[in-house]
């Protein structure tokens, strides 16, 4: 039972993270329809705000955390107006602007180790040392904690925001349709670029946590980034809901997927997820309805 | 008064000219039907004053401006708005917010702290029950009829409350007493004075609504005038005939 109780809470904890990726994943892709690899970037990005504001200017944790989610959320905006909005005015393919943002990924992690080397750095000096709260057998960091209510309180918001505003119905429009859209007065580079601000500040936001609970390195972006992208297609691709559930799946099955097959098999679970819902359920737990 | 005035409009695709130096003028306040064989350049027509395609050659005049660009989003500023031929509708949206997103704030900041208010949600169930989708009010616009999702179109174009609107054979698909509806708002958009583009292949429909008629063939102006002088004219009916 101890075990049981530890792996639910890791498996939450790792969901947790994951959902970050994959809902702002989904909503970005719900309206722009491209697989955006500079996505993992942005949260690298994040983390290392957060490592330049926290750590090398010496200012408090929440300033740096806040300092961190800002800067991912502004170089998304720079991203969308710099290079995928001039590629979209262009006709670009979905696969010229796939690879687009593969090399805008390389490009960021190459720019962070060239700043401020590829050695792995820890945050704690944020965070003081660890401390943990006890749930019945198992154990929670105050950071894993924040991890959980993060995704639940982003989920949350994301729900008014789509389902009760103008905005959202707006976004949903564009998700749907976005020619019509622009007829209907909506002006869709303006959406987009708000949805670039969100996602990219909410992925920020996975990075920033992660880095103050594992610590950070130019690729974790990278890691992030394959899970949350697997829990999104797992969810339903373009279904912000899906990749909070996909998000939890993939997290569970890692965790409780050692308890039957070796260690060492944790990355492949995933994937192997993946296969078998591309292969069953294309679709997604959710499938494409409402953004 | 003219609505819209085109000049040498010209589109083309991969070197056939679907819009073929056409010069046009649409009158204010009046329901103009442009008709015309299959694939004389009707709907590409649409397209190009719509922002859809982007103009190859000559002008538009629209909003007291002269236009060699349209974009899309700006259509919806011009007073001007349209329905498709082929039904689109926003699929994946509620029949009620398929039209409240014509009416509600688009602004990032304006609609981002806006819910639709008690008017904006009357003026859309008005339009909705104009158009007898009532019922369908809080289901998805994805499981409407086709004949619904008709009217659903032209109930979000009714919602812009453009004085300019483009029908793009908006009775195709509809029931006996739909068609009834559809040409009762026809005429009551005219009676509010604003101008109303007809693209239909029932001449009867033609005969009873349109004040004027142009009639495309091969991208170009074949004939104007009344719908009795148009339709007894000669050159089309051999055009419709394929003579
Ligand atoms: N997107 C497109 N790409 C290539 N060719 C096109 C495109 N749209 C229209 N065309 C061509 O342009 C010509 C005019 O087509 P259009 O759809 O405007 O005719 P239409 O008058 O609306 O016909 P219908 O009565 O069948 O709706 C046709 O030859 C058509 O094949
Ligand atoms: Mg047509």
């Amino acid at each position: 039972m101890d075990i049981a109780a530890q792996l639910t809470v890791n498996s939450l904890i790792a969901g947790s993270l994951y959902a970050l990726v994959a809902m702002s994943f989904n909503l970005i892709f719900g309206a722009t329809r491209f697989f955006n690899l500079a996505h993992g970037a942005l949260a690298t990005v994040g983390a290392y705000g957060t490592f330049y504001v926290g750590v090398v200017l010496g200012l408090p944790l929440s300033v740096a955390v806040a300092g961190g989610v800002l800067t991912a959320a502004l170089a998304g905006y720079a991203l969308e107006r710099l290079v995928f909005r001039p590629l979209r005015a262009r006709k670009a393919s979905n696969l010229v602007l796939l690879i687009a943002s593969l090399g805008i990924l390389i490009a960021v992690e190459a720019i962070l180790a060239i700043f401020f080397t590829s050695q792995f750095k820890t945050l704690s000096v944020l965070t003081g040392a660890a401390q943990t709260i006890h749930i019945g057998s198992a154990v929670i960091t105050h950071v894993q904690l924040t991890m959980f209510a993060s995704a639940v309180l982003v989920c949350g918001t994301l729900w008014l925001v789509l389902s009760k505003t103008s905005f959202g119905r707006a976004i949903r429009a564009v998700s749907d349709d976005a020619e019509v859209a622009k007829i209907v007065g909506i002006n869709t580079n303006v959406i987009i670029a708000a949805l670039f601000v969100i996602g990219s500040a909410i992925v920020g936001l996975s990075g920033v946590l992660y880095g103050l609970d594992t610590g950070i390195e130019p690729r974790l972006g990278f890691m992030l980034l394959l899970k949350g992208v697997i829990a999104a297609i797992v969810g339903g691709i373009g279904n912000v809901y899906g990749g909070f559930l996909g998000a939890f799946l993939v997290g569970f099955a890692e965790n409780f997927g050692i308890w039957f097959i070796s260690g060492e098999w944790k990355e492949a679970i995933a994937f192997g997820l993946l296969v078998l819902f591309l292969v069953f359920r294309p679709q997604g737990i959710l499938g494409k309805k409402h953004t | 008064m003219n609505a819209i005035t085109t000049e040498r409009l010209r589109k083309t695709f991969g070197g056939v000219a679907a819009v073929d130096d056409l010069s046009i003028v649409i009158q204010k306040g009046k329901i103009i039907g442009i008709i015309g064989p299959n694939g004389s350049g009707k709907t590409t027509l649409t397209n190009v004053l719509t922002g859809i395609h982007r103009m190859d050659g000559g002008v538009v005049v629209v909003g007291k401006k002269e236009r060699t660009r349209i974009k899309s989003c700006e259509v919806f500023g011009l007073g001007l708005t349209r329905t498709f031929q082929n039904v689109r509708v926003f699929e994946q949206v509620s029949v009620l917010d398929n039209v409240l997103i014509a009416i509600t704030k688009k602004g990032v900041l304006g609609s981002l702290f806006e819910r639709a208010s008690a008017a904006q949600i009357q003026n859309a169930d008005a339009v909705l029950a104009r158009v007898g989708l009532t019922e369908k009010r809080d289901a998805l616009a994805a499981e409407l009829s086709y004949g619904q999702r008709k009217l659903l179109e032209i109930a979000r174009a009714l919602a812009t409350d453009a004085e300019i609107i483009l029908f793009d054979e908006p009775y195709a698909g509809l029931f006996p007493e739909m068609v009834k509806r559809v040409s009762g708002i026809m005429q009551e958009l005219k009676a509010e004075g604003k101008t109303v583009i007809l693209i239909e292949h029932d001449m009867a429909l033609i005969r009873e609504l349109c004040d004027h008629v142009l009639v495309m063939d091969a991208g170009k102006l074949l004939a104007e005038g009344t719908p009795e002088a148009v339709l007894s004219n000669p050159s089309v009916i051999e055009a419709y005939l394929g003579v």
